[in-house]
């Protein structure tokens, strides 16, 4: 077959020790880079390229790989370990993640993160390798009735999986619906919500409140909090491995997550926020132990770390084959890839073979490179937590403050000489909503999840309707969109029967039969 | 959510000694873009020919450029070594929008650039010409589902200029709005829409490797390379182009915008600036001082006058 | 956290009481400026205004539920916080805001720094100051310089990096 031949090549010369040097140097940049909180994948390859730029194509590419897998991957150790997601798709594996580590298993939660990554990032990668072109076809036939349908799966399942209260989640799941309706109109250039404030125009962004509310929250809540503020943080407790149960519990929430996440990565309007919140959801209904989510249940790390890297691999199927970038770091990538004398499009596999291939082989590389890089240092990184609390939140607010103003920073409103950020305001307004949400008992995560997903369910049911002419059956008119509502109905519908039946532990049995 | 969020991605030139004109140059757009890539090209083009020894590109993303466009008003007043990047695009955003700071708040210094809208449907569609189009508009007017960039935009107008020339009300387009010539591709592949709108670049290797056809191109002029004729020469009495300009500060001194201007014709007509013209497909229409306002302000009321017509503007 | 750890006396939650009224204040104000929107004429089956009047409802029966749990007391029993180191690290923030336009991002950020060290209980600010701008300023450096990332700089930046403060 010629394409292994062209892999087996590409391989080969990625694994010639200077390139393998330049995977390393690229795996630990990213990583560097994007573990620290506010400072999310987006800005770390966007920072890091032009470092690939003054070195040769095979060397600038695997140097590429290295820091777009690290970038994604370096966001996770701190969202378990200090509860600061830099970005929308590490706010679930902060969920589990850092109770996990308030346990004293951050070694564990930070391995399967890391495995899980590699597991995802090397089916994924092979995915992209050899069925790019039927994952995008199949990616292409989602219409906007069928994101619709996708979109209310994900609410359906997301707000039924967080939070003990339904009234709480849901209020907090409204107000990031209500902070979605700020800005433009796409379709109709009417502005909504802004009061006349230029930098509202274009809503509020999704990395400034999910840093806000996580890492300027969460300090505000461990300073003030006389309990939490006393406590000495149990840096580790038993083992810093991942036990033979953690491996049980693992390993099938790794596959699924792979599952999720590569295919919602290659649509052109999902992502890797929207794979991890279904992921995490899936993991939930799977698991044999629903009650240890919220108190840090290792699947809850596993499957969405799974899904978060599956969907970067995901992500470059459009990319490559049709030209399409579908997320902010996407489109980075897509500048990218041009300097390299890559031209994405339909006929790239035909005309670049090689250097697609190299690529290829540089992702498999780099994503070993990581697993090499990442297994020895968790017992570093979770020496992050023995680090006095007034330095490391010190730490924290400084580079959640400095990811926030290099991101969108302008210095955008002035009194006399004096300009401000509108962006750190948001920041602090923010910062304080997510205090205030911990300390009334109210989930962080729907906030951040309404934003995102309340401006594309409604952008996408226009559109259908749009489309149809009003015809409202336009939604129920595919495959596709039939079957995610058949599982939103079970998402909802069995947990309740069974819980109704009082017969939870048949959910556990149900896993082990598919498995 | 596809929001570009940087404002870095400066490629770098630290030990470039000092000219006497250093400029800072705006892209009121995330990187990537055409705005985005105009601005880099300039500074490569600045630096290489020695023209400025410094050039440094910030990037404020958002509403067609108007965000950008109403911080570089306020902010830069007076200072000779600012510069933005704008386009056609911000003209119509600047209606739609309602922004308080207009094209009118800073001072235009010279058109680059221009490129023609696409007019594409997938390799599979009925729709095997512009008639075609024309008669299934005339047909039912809101079974045609256009796809292009967001509403109010070059794509929106053109669609509602080719209704307008046909005699189709232009409040009956049905136009769907993406945010971005990628998310449209996506919807114009997966068929479900009628027709798609972009910039030809956007579409060019698609229409390439032949899933998409190519009816026409918005232009007076044909476009090199591509198969395709002009609406005009369908019957079809539309002419835009997606142009885009470089702009200096409000409040400089009439020497302060001469020197700009030459500064950024000598630019244009470097073999830096052109063979990048040549490797991106983009047209040079390099246009400057009365020639550019006159055609500026034509844009400006014909733009109004559409964007009226189609509804998005009272 | 545990729901249901209402008081046995069951009186009604004042904090639960002002939460419900700003879920009312958000519906009412998103409710009026929908309803200042001019709408444009052109064929739309859901307009710009379908999703913000739904949102809008759903506050208010979010709401109205909030009250109803307030009356029952069913909200979580809340932990003792301690207000002050709010206070210091708002005012950190609030100063980091005000001062990187003028003082450039090291001076801003160490203050933020400090005052985020002080409501941790560490001190003092003529220590952790300086402490917090040559921490801020190695970070300027590398991103800024190294990465090309677009950050204030004051005249403490420019002095290091160009030796004039200008």
């Amino acid at each position: 077959m010629e394409t292994f031949d062209l892999l087996a090549q590409g391989l080969l010369s990625a694994l010639q020790v200077h390139n393998l040097i330049y995977a390393l140097i690229g795996v630990t940049l990213g990583t560097a880079v994007g573990v620290l909180p506010g400072i999310g994948p987006a800005l770390t390859v966007a920072l890091l390229l032009p470092v690939t730029y003054k070195l040769d194509p095979g060397g600038s590419l695997i140097m590429f790989a290295g820091i777009y897998y690290g970038g994604m991957y370096g966001g996770s150790t701190t969202s378990i370990l200090l509860n600061t997601p830099g970005e929308s798709a590490s706010i679930v594996t902060a969920l589990e993640g850092n109770k996990m580590a308030r346990q004293g298993r951050g070694g564990p939660a930070l391995a399967t993160a890391a495995i899980g990554s590699f597991v995802a990032g090397l089916l994924a990668t092979l995915g992209l390798a050899f069925i790019a072109p039927f994952v995008v076809k199949f990616a292409l036939s989602f219409g906007p009735w069928d994101y619709f349908a996708l979109m209310v799966l994900a609410f359906v399942t997301v707000s039924a999986a967080f939070g003990d209260s339904a009234l709480r989640g849901l209020t907090a799941l409204f107000i990031g619906l209500g902070l979605g309706l700020i800005g433009i109109d796409l379709q109709t250039g009417q502005t909504r919500l802004a009061f006349n404030v230029m930098d509202l125009l274009d809503g509020i962004e999704v990395t400034t409140l999910a840093v806000a509310l996580f890492a300027i929250g969460e300090t505000l809540k461990t300073a003030s909090d006389r309990d939490q503020a006393n406590t000495e943080v149990t840096a580790v407790k038993g083992s810093v491995w991942m036990t033979l149960e953690d491996w049980k519990r693992s390993w099938a929430s790794w596959l699924r997550g792979t599952f999720i996440g590569f295919p919602i990565g290659a649509m052109p309007a999902g992502g890797a926020d929207v794979a991890s919140f279904l992921s995490y959801s899936t993991e939930k209904t799977f698991s044999k132990k629903p009650e240890e989510f919220g108190n840090g249940a290792i699947e809850g790390v596993a499957g969405p770390e799974a899904a978060n890297n599956a969907s970067a691999a995901g992500t470059l199927v459009p990319l490559l084959t049709l030209g399409l970038p579908t997320t902010a770091t996407a489109a980075i990538m897509l500048a990218g890839f041009q300097q390299f004398g890559l031209q994405p499009g339909p006929l790239l596999f035909a005309n670049n073979a090689p250097l697609v291939w190299a690529l290829i082989a540089s992702l498999l590389v780099a994503n070993f490179m990581l697993l090499v890089l990442n297994l020895p240092l968790i017992g570093l990184w979770v020496r992050l937590l023995t680090i006095p609390k007034h330095w490391l939140y010190a730490g924290i607010l400084t580079f959640a403050t400095l990811g926030t103003l290099g991101a969108n920073g302008a210095m955008s409103m002035g009194f006399g000489p004096v300009r401000i950020s509108f962006e750190l305001v948001l920041l602090l307004a923010f910062g304080i909503l997510g205090y205030l949400l911990r300390r009334f008992g109210y989930p962080i995560a729907p906030v951040v999840v309404g934003l995102i997903l309340g401006p594309m369910a409604e952008q996408q049911l226009r559109r259908a309707l749009a489309i149809s002419q009003g015809d409202i059956g336009v939604l129920f008119s595919s495959p596709i969109s039939i079957v995610l509502y058949v599982a939103a109905i079970i998402a909802v519908g069995v947990p309740m029967i069974l819980r109704l039946r009082g017969q939870g532990g048949v959910l556990g049995q149900l896993a082990t039969d598919e498995d | 959510m596809n929001k570009l969020l940087l404002a870095a991605l400066v490629t770098g030139a630290l030990s470039a000694p000092a000219f006497a004109a250093d400029y800072t140059i705006m892209a009121p757009a995330g990187p990537g873009g055409g705005w985005d890539q105009t601005a880099r090209t300039m500074q490569e083009a600045l630096q290489a020919e020695g023209i400025s020894g410094n050039v440094q590109v910030t990037n404020v993303p958002g509403a067609g450029g108007t965000i950008g466009l109403a911080q570089f008003a306020t902010q830069e007043n007076g200072n000779p070594n600012a510069l933005i990047v704008g386009g056609y695009v911000m003209v119509g955003a600047i209606l739609t929008n309602m922004s308080p700071v207009s094209l009118d708040n800073v001072t235009p210094i010279a058109r680059l650039t221009g490129e023609a809208v696409a007019l594409v449907v997938p390799a599979a569609s009925d729709i095997e010409s512009v008639d075609d189009l024309v008669a299934a508009l005339k047909a039912d007017p809101g079974a045609v589902a256009w796809a292009g960039g967001s509403a109010g935009g070059v794509d929106h107008i053109t669609a509602g200029l080719i209704a307008q020339a046909v005699d189709v009300d232009p409040t009956q387009v049905n136009y769907i709005a993406y945010s971005g010539g990628g998310e449209a591709l996506a919807a114009i592949l997966g068929g479900q829409v009628t027709v798609g709108l972009s910039g030809v670049s956007e579409f060019a290797s698609q229409i390439e490797a032949g899933e998409l056809r190519l009816l026409a191109v918005s232009t007076d002029t044909r476009v090199p390379g591509f198969d395709a004729p002009t609406l005009m020469e369908e019957g079809v009495d539309v002419a835009v182009q997606n142009w885009r300009m470089v702009a200096a500060a409000p409040g400089i001194t009439d020497e302060q915008k001469a020197a700009i201007t030459a500064d950024v014709k000598a630019m244009a007509e470097s073999a830096t600036w052109q063979s990048a013209l040549e490797t991106r497909g983009w047209v040079d229409t390099y246009l400057d001082g009365d020639a550019f306002a006159t055609q500026l302000e034509a844009d400006k009321s014909a733009t109004e006058a559409i964007l009226k017509d189609i509804g998005l503007v009272q | 956290m545990t729901t249901g750890s209402s008081k046995p006396e069951r009186r009604p939650d004042g904090a639960a009481l002002v939460i419900a009224a700003i879920l009312a204040g958000l519906a009412a104000i998103i409710f009026w400026q929908t309803s200042q929107m001019r709408l444009p004429p052109i064929q739309q089956r859901v307009g710009p205004t379908v999703f913000p009047y739904v949102i809008a409802s759903g506050l208010v029966l979010l709401a109205i539920g909030t009250v109803v749990s307030a009356m029952r007391g069913s909200f979580p029993e809340r932990s003792k916080d301690d207000y002050k180191p709010i206070f210091w690290i708002v005012g950190g923030l609030i100063g980091q805001i005000l001062l990187l336009s003028t003082a450039g991002f090291s001076i801003g950020t160490g203050v933020l720094f400090a005052f985020t060290a002080k409501a941790f209980g560490r001190g003092p600010l003529w220590q952790t100051i300086p402490i917090g701008t040559v921490f801020a300023f190695a970070v300027w450096f590398i991103f800024a310089k190294g990465l090309q990332l677009s950050l204030p700089a004051g005249a403490l930046e420019r002095l290091l990096t160009t030796g004039t403060p200008f």
